[in-house]
């Protein structure tokens, strides 16, 4: 129940785009349509579902105070340990995607690698280091949940963004600003779960 | 300084605006935007990460095996991450600030602007313009991130860097200006006043 | 020189790391000092709101050398207790417990997997016979902590609250708030029940002549009720494991609390189903 619970908070209430505008960059630039929105939202569950236990593991066993050597807190070292980690399993997820995967690949172009510095990525092991989780299904469940918070939240935008080029916008809003002025809209919609308490 | 050095530092504050033309590194901006003072610490750390790692790193750019450039890249913005989250710790006067800002001065490691104008220019350049360049992006970044602080802080709190201003006059604080949609929506708005004066970044 | 064979590569990264690992250690361990400090001196200056010896604003302008002697000229006596209310240990006079402190007690508190064993609740008293006591507990986003000062007679003297990412300007003004903090003056905690305090809309009336009413309820925060309720269980469960302490620590007075008006403020307790934040 605690899981379920910790589950869809993390995919509605807490939300990486709309609660925290984690991923922004790629979330604005990859949604152009629906196809592509969605591959890059599988790469970014996977990546999340992947690095944030492990992240978790080394946080626990390694960096947290008195974890490795009584009386030694690497806890400053966290941020590095964690990009290097992501930045490794984003490099196997791309070389993975190359091989079995070239239409993908292409179209997602220069924003696989890109995942690594994907806020939403790293920002999911920030907040897992300060919501020091228990035991390691949680961080596994939190992973999932944000992963597909995330891929629900850029798929719908590219639908939107799909609708939208039939529509008459200014011309100085088109593009960019109404995306932004639409992200903004759709986080007010998702605020509404926050009242639900499970 | 020479032409080319002024329009390193003055085309990514205006004309090149890193969030509103390049659309980089909204990712951890807008939720520090709710005050002005987040939001000038913010702004001044990533200038000085931006600077400082387009710096080390255009000193390195020879160097550097071409298969772990991003990992090399990474490790030195996130060094200087660190120290800087490290130096806000521990100076009386920034340590509240820090602790308001918690994750977000992390996620300056991966904010596009930096890792984006490392690749885009510090590799390709020599160390000072590489280093102006840095400090130019972060400076419109940061320009960005003060205007819609701002007006958050005006009509969500009804004060500007903690100083009562609306609040006076019996001005009842507008909630939804500090929830974070209403960020995107200014910063929409924002583009479009951008966009409506320079015509030539419309999109078709 | 070819920059891209294999042990020129694996070479390059391992001077890089070990160069940026050497630079870290380095700082981390020079600024440790001064962190320990600020955050010793934020806990200090938090406590001391709490008892009202000035505001937090106040104490951050003072600096940390002088919030620290201010606490050392005020601070009579601390220790830890138990549940049960007996007295467990000493805290020297110039320590004090930080908020990851707080977190393992508010572990053992709870029990269950993550205790690490028997609670030891820190209490502060001041010469002027205020008791500082700690709560800690989770808020929207993260922890929320804060002090909380009683007077002798086990009312409350005043309350400051921290946290660690709640909203800003809505659940943030558990701390930004002075009025919030504010409306704990004065109020009476029901030590020993099962509802210790409750943080509910509309539960602060005032009576028929305008006067706050005595009791263990305050108002919740408009458009913040995650975290009006997280503290209050943060309240709940750190008062609870005080009550023994505070119920034996206090000189018996006649008390006076107005029963009928508790009953009343509850049932404003089901109009708080507000959309949070």
């Amino acid at each position: 129940m605690e899981y379920l619970s910790l589950f869809v908070k993390s995919i509605f209430v807490d939300n990486m785009i709309f609660a925290y505008f984690l991923g922004m960059c790629s979330f604005l630039a990859v949604s152009k349509n629906v196809k592509t929105a969605a591959g890059l939202g599988l790469a970014v569950i996977f990546v999340l579902l992947v690095t944030l236990p492990i992240n978790w593991l080394l946080n626990t066993y390694v960096l947290a105070p008195d974890a490795l050597i009584e009386g030694v807190d690497l806890s400053f070292l966290s941020f590095i340990i964690f990009i290097a980690v992501i930045a490794a399993i984003v490099q196997i997820v791309e070389m993975v995607v190359e091989k079995f995967s070239p239409s993908l690949y292409s179209s997602l172009g220069i924003f696989l690698p890109l995942i690594a510095v994907n806020c939403a990525i790293l920002g999911g092991s920030l907040f897992m280091q300060q919501r020091d989780f228990m035991n390691f299904a949680e961080p596994v469940v939190y992973a999932l949940g944000s992963g597909i918070g995330w891929f629900l939240a850029i798929v719908s935008l590219a639908a939107i963004r799909e609708k939208m080029a039939y529509s008459n916008v200014p011309p100085a809003l088109k593009g960019l600003g109404i995306t932004f002025i639409t992200v903004g809209l759709m986080g007010m919609a998702f605020m509404t779960f926050m009242g639900i308490s499970l | 300084m020479n032409a080319k050095l002024k329009e390193t530092l003055l085309n990514p504050i205006f004309k090149n605006n890193p969030i509103t033309v390049l659309v980089l590194g909204i990712c951890s901006s807008l939720a520090v935007t709710v005050t002005m003072k987040g939001a000038l610490v913010m702004a001044l750390s990533v200038i000085v990460v931006t600077g400082v790692s387009s710096l080390i790193l255009s000193l390195l750019r020879n160097t550097i095996p071409s298969r772990v450039r991003i990992i090399v890249q990474l490790v030195v913005v996130a060094m200087m991450v660190i120290l800087v989250d490290q130096v806000l710790k521990s100076f009386e006067a920034t340590y509240a600030i820090d602790k308001q800002l918690s994750v977000y001065i992390g996620l300056i490691i991966t904010n596009c602007i930096v890792m984006g104008r490392i690749e885009a220019f510090a590799l390709g350049n020599k160390p000072w313009p590489s280093f102006l360049d840095g400090v130019a992006n972060g400076a419109g970044y940061g320009m960005i991130l003060l205007i819609v602080a701002f007006f958050r802080e005006l009509l969500g709190s009804g004060t500007l860097f903690g100083f009562d201003i609306l609040n006076r006059f019996g001005y009842v604080p507008n909630n939804l200006v500090i929830l974070p949609p209403f960020a995107l929506i200014l910063l929409g708005c924002i583009v479009w006043v951008q966009r409506s004066i320079q015509k030539d970044l419309q999109e078709k | 020189m070819n920059t891209n064979s294999n042990i020129y590569t694996v070479i390059y990264t391992t001077v890089i790391v070990v160069i940026v690992a050497a630079v870290l250690a380095f700082v981390s361990q020079s600024l440790k000092g001064n962190q320990q400090a600020n955050e010793k001196a934020d806990t200090i200056s938090q406590m001391l709101t709490a008892a009202q010896f000035g505001t937090k604003a106040d104490f951050q302008k003072m600096g940390n050398k002088a919030v620290l002697a201010r606490y050392a000229e005020e601070i009579a006596e601390a220790f830890t207790v138990s549940p049960d209310g007996s007295r467990t240990g000493d805290i020297a006079l110039d320590e004090v417990f930080s908020p990851s402190l707080l977190k393992r007690q508010n572990y053992n508190i709870k029990g269950g997997q993550n205790a690490t064993g028997a609670p030891e609740l820190p209490v502060f008293i001041f010469k002027n016979g205020k008791k500082v006591v700690p709560v800690y507990g989770a808020g929207l986003w993260g922890p929320v902590w804060g002090y909380i000062a009683f007077n002798e007679d086990n009312s409350i003297a005043g309350a400051y609250f921290d946290h660690e990412s709640e909203t800003a300007g809505l659940g943030a003004k558990i701390k930004d708030d002075p009025a919030f903090q504010a409306e704990f003056i004065g109020e009476k905690p029901s030590l020993g029940e099962s509802k210790v305090f409750e943080i509910v809309k509309g539960g602060s009336p005032k009576d028929t002549e305008n006067k706050e009413v005595i009791d263990n309820k305050i108002d919740a925060i408009t458009g913040a009720t995650m975290t009006s309720k997280g503290l209050e269980a943060a309240i709940n469960t750190w008062l609870g494991a005080y009550s023994a302490y505070l119920l034996s620590a206090t000189p018996k007075v006649e008390e006076e609390v107005p029963a009928e008006v508790n009953e009343e403020a509850v049932e404003g307790e089901e109009t708080t189903k507000t959309v949070e934040e």
